[in-house]
């Protein structure tokens, strides 16, 4: 197209990926060790969001520095789901409807509960960077963006170097492959699957409160960010968390350079139609099934 | 002999009579007007604010005493109901309010999408059907007999908007031919905005030029590419039509990119105290929008000034258009029901296809046009942020509390 930024498309696209595959960790953790859909993924991207504004507001605690309070939260949040409720599901196929109902009902008290704490109202969280941008290879790149595609990249390293180069990673791996042959050298599945569920939870948090920065929210944000991590995942397939920063870069690419031949309203459309054609031509995801790392 | 338990029994029948004539005497001396609004859920702002015009109507009617019918004068009962801001609910409540609860008249409810739903059931009940949250002309082309709106069609806010623009253009303040990226978000409100921009630009004898012409979804992540694409046009005019969360995500990502147009406007959006809050002062500076309603009309419309100071007087704060149409919504049905001197929806309904009251809408008059399906075409007020923070109202003249500024004097700076 005549005068269209090819840079100022790639360098969208990057920035946005940053914040797709932080949205997708947390769920592709939880579905790659515990094969558990966790429908309340959404619910809890909009907790995070809702505790950065808390602590941002309430506190004057700037939404970044907020981070480790999110993490703390959601991962307790996550670690009290699983202990009270997950746990009692049945593992395996005989436990996918009934994980999908469960977590689905976890997600609508939290939208009711925020429903009830915050009203419907749309919350927004403003810094003074907020609107800040640096001039950069002839484009204005907003602080916002980088921040959030710094703490994407940094949130990907210590996730692969934790399930690589951990006691803990390697227990989380080695169970996502087989649970029972982890019990006979002695890992403690029950706690490792707590573990993983907190982690995937707190993970979800974070993509809440990187969300908060950029965007508006309220009780139904969440669920858009739910489907596209669906589609992340799937694409970068189950368990891989390079495959998931890799997928989430594909996905912001295809959205963003899809301007150039579609009207901009079908853009969001086109990762689920990327979904279909990966689902019926390579079932595994474009990187194949990975143990996790 | 009567016995103590006997004596009781006949006691509580007889307290039970009195009770049940009392409250068929009641009923009878009340008007129950029936009403769904989204309470909870998405929507549940600016549901709450359309309550409080309802409830504001209903307590200054009955204040006066209720409503005059025929010889006698009648209290107006509210039923509201929460619909929850979902479609389904708004219409199966409907539905209980007009064959359960044998309401005698149903108020609107607040979105265009309930309102479509909704308005549907009234009219399959032959239920009258007065709604001030419905603006989208697509609900008043169906032919329907008893649904009647307040909003004026986004379409007119569209073209209110570009008659000031036009104007500037005149004066020499803007380019002729001006180019103009329109972006539109793909609702039915989005759509009957682009209409009204870009037939006002075809009629415009070459003064506009719709350069870009885009939508997007709702709640929108990012825009960058969209806003590269509008960069990489040279357009002077920046047109876009977004709800309010979308209106800030996109306002931001606009001045990120260092963008600045010699108009900018996001249809309806704009002079919100939160957005200038989510977004910094600076950076709502002469964002142009045009609403229903102002609580600065009550400069000129002695109605408009006392339902402003009443309802300042009530909640302590001003009112916004949301609660100004929830307040002149009932009012027009009180009114009706005063002119037919009667219950019957069928006389009712003739007064509102006849009606032309003065109102605290923009123009000082209201109608519900046959031509138009029974929607209000009330004009809609332009207004600008400026510096100060304030919006004034800067179109229609006869309106007007302010001067505007084109172009932006900010671009370049």
């Amino acid at each position: 197209m005549q005068g269209f930024s090819i840079t100022d498309l790639v360098v969208a696209s990057v920035l946005l990926a940053g914040l797709y595959a932080t949205m997708a960790y947390g769920l592709g953790l939880i579905y790659g060790v515990l094969r558990v859909v966790n429908l309340n993924h959404g619910g809890v991207i909009m907790a995070g969001a809702y505790v950065g504004l808390v602590m941002h507001e309430k506190l004057g605690v700037d939404p970044y520095l907020s981070i480790p309070v999110v993490l703390v939260v959601s991962f307790a949040l996550g670690i009290a789901i699983y202990v009270g409720l997950v746990r009692h599901l049945p593992r395996g196929a005989a436990g996918g409807v009934q994980s999908l109902l469960l977590l689905f009902g976890v997600w609508l008290v939290l939208q009711n509960a925020a429903y009830l704490l915050f009203t419907g109202n749309d919350q927004t969280i403003r810094t003074e960077y907020s609107t800040r941008s640096i001039p950069a290879f002839g484009l204005f790149l907003s602080v916002n963006r980088l921040v959030v595609f710094v703490i994407a990249v940094l949130t990907m390293v210590v996730l692969h170097l934790f399930l690589t180069r951990t006691f803990t990673g390697k227990a989380i791996r080695a169970v996502a492959q087989n649970p029972d042959s982890c019990t006979l050298v002695g890992i403690d599945v029950e706690r490792i699957y707590s573990l993983t569920f907190g982690i995937g939870t707190a993970l979800a948090g974070l993509a809440g409160v990187l969300g908060a920065s950029l965007f508006s929210f309220n009780p139904t944000y969440g669920s858009g960010d739910l489907l596209k991590s669906f589609v992340i995942v799937v694409l970068g397939g189950l368990g891989s968390v390079m495959g998931t920063a890799a997928a989430a870069l594909i996905l912001a690419l295809v959205e963003v350079f899809a301007i150039l031949v579609l009207p901009a309203y079908l853009t969001g459309a086109v990762g689920f139609v990327l979904l279909v054609l990966v689902l019926v031509l390579r079932p595994g995801g474009l990187f194949g099934q990975r143990v996790l790392g | 002999m009567t016995t103590p338990r006997t004596l009781l029994i006949g006691v509580l029948l007889s307290f039970g009579a009195t009770s049940l004539v009392s409250r068929a005497a009641n009923a009878a001396d009340t008007i129950k007007i029936g009403a769904t609004l989204p309470l909870t859920g998405a929507e549940s702002r600016i549901g709450g604010f359309y309550k409080e015009g309802y409830e504001y109507a209903f307590e200054q009617q009955n204040k006066k005493g209720g409503v005059k019918v025929g010889d006698k004068t009648m209290k107006v009962e509210l039923q509201l109901l929460d619909d929850t801001s979902t479609q389904s609910t708004a219409v199966n409540l409907a539905d209980r309010l007009i064959n359960s609860d044998k309401v005698n008249f149903l108020l609107g409810t607040y979105a265009t999408n309930l309102v479509e739903a909704q308005s549907a059931a009234a009219e399959q009940n032959q239920m009258l059907y007065v709604n001030g949250g419905g603006a989208a002309s697509a609900i008043y082309k169906r032919g329907y007999k008893w649904v009647f709106g307040l909003l004026a069609p986004v379409e007119l806010l569209a073209e209110s908007m570009m008659k000031w623009i036009d104007q500037e253009q005149k004066a020499g303040k803007l380019p002729k031919p001006a180019k103009i990226a329109l972006l539109w978000e793909n609702t039915s409100h989005g759509k009957d905005f682009r209409k009204g921009v870009s037939d006002f630009a075809k009629k415009s004898g070459g003064g506009f030029e719709v350069a870009v012409d885009e939508s997007f979804e709702l709640n929108g992540k990012d825009f960058s590419a969209l806003l590269g694409k509008v960069k990489a046009s040279n357009v002077d005019l920046f047109l876009s039509d977004a709800h309010l969360p979308d209106y800030i995500t996109m306002q931001r990502q606009y001045v990120t990119a260092g963008m600045c147009h010699k108009i900018l406007s996001y249809g309806a959006r704009g002079s919100e105290k939160q957005a200038a809050e989510a977004l910094g002062k600076k950076n709502v500076e002469y964002i142009l929008s045009a609403v229903w309603w102002s609580p600065l009309l009550a400069q000129k419309n002695p109605i408009a000034k006392e339902f402003a100071t009443g309802f300042k007087a009530k909640y302590g704060r001003d009112p916004e258009w949301y609660q100004a149409l929830g307040y002149e919504t009932a009012r027009a049905l009180f009114t009706a029901i005063e002119q037919a001197g009667s219950l019957d929806k069928t006389k009712v309904r003739e007064k509102l296809v006849a009606m032309k009251i003065p109102s605290l809408l923009p123009g000082g008059q209201l109608d519900f046009p046959a031509e138009f399906g029974q929607q209000s075409h009330a004009p809609f007020v332009v207004q600008q942020n400026q510096p100060d923070g304030s919006s004034p109202i800067i179109a229609p003249a006869d309106s007007a509390t302010g001067q505007g500024v084109a172009p932006n004097p900010t671009c370049g700076k």
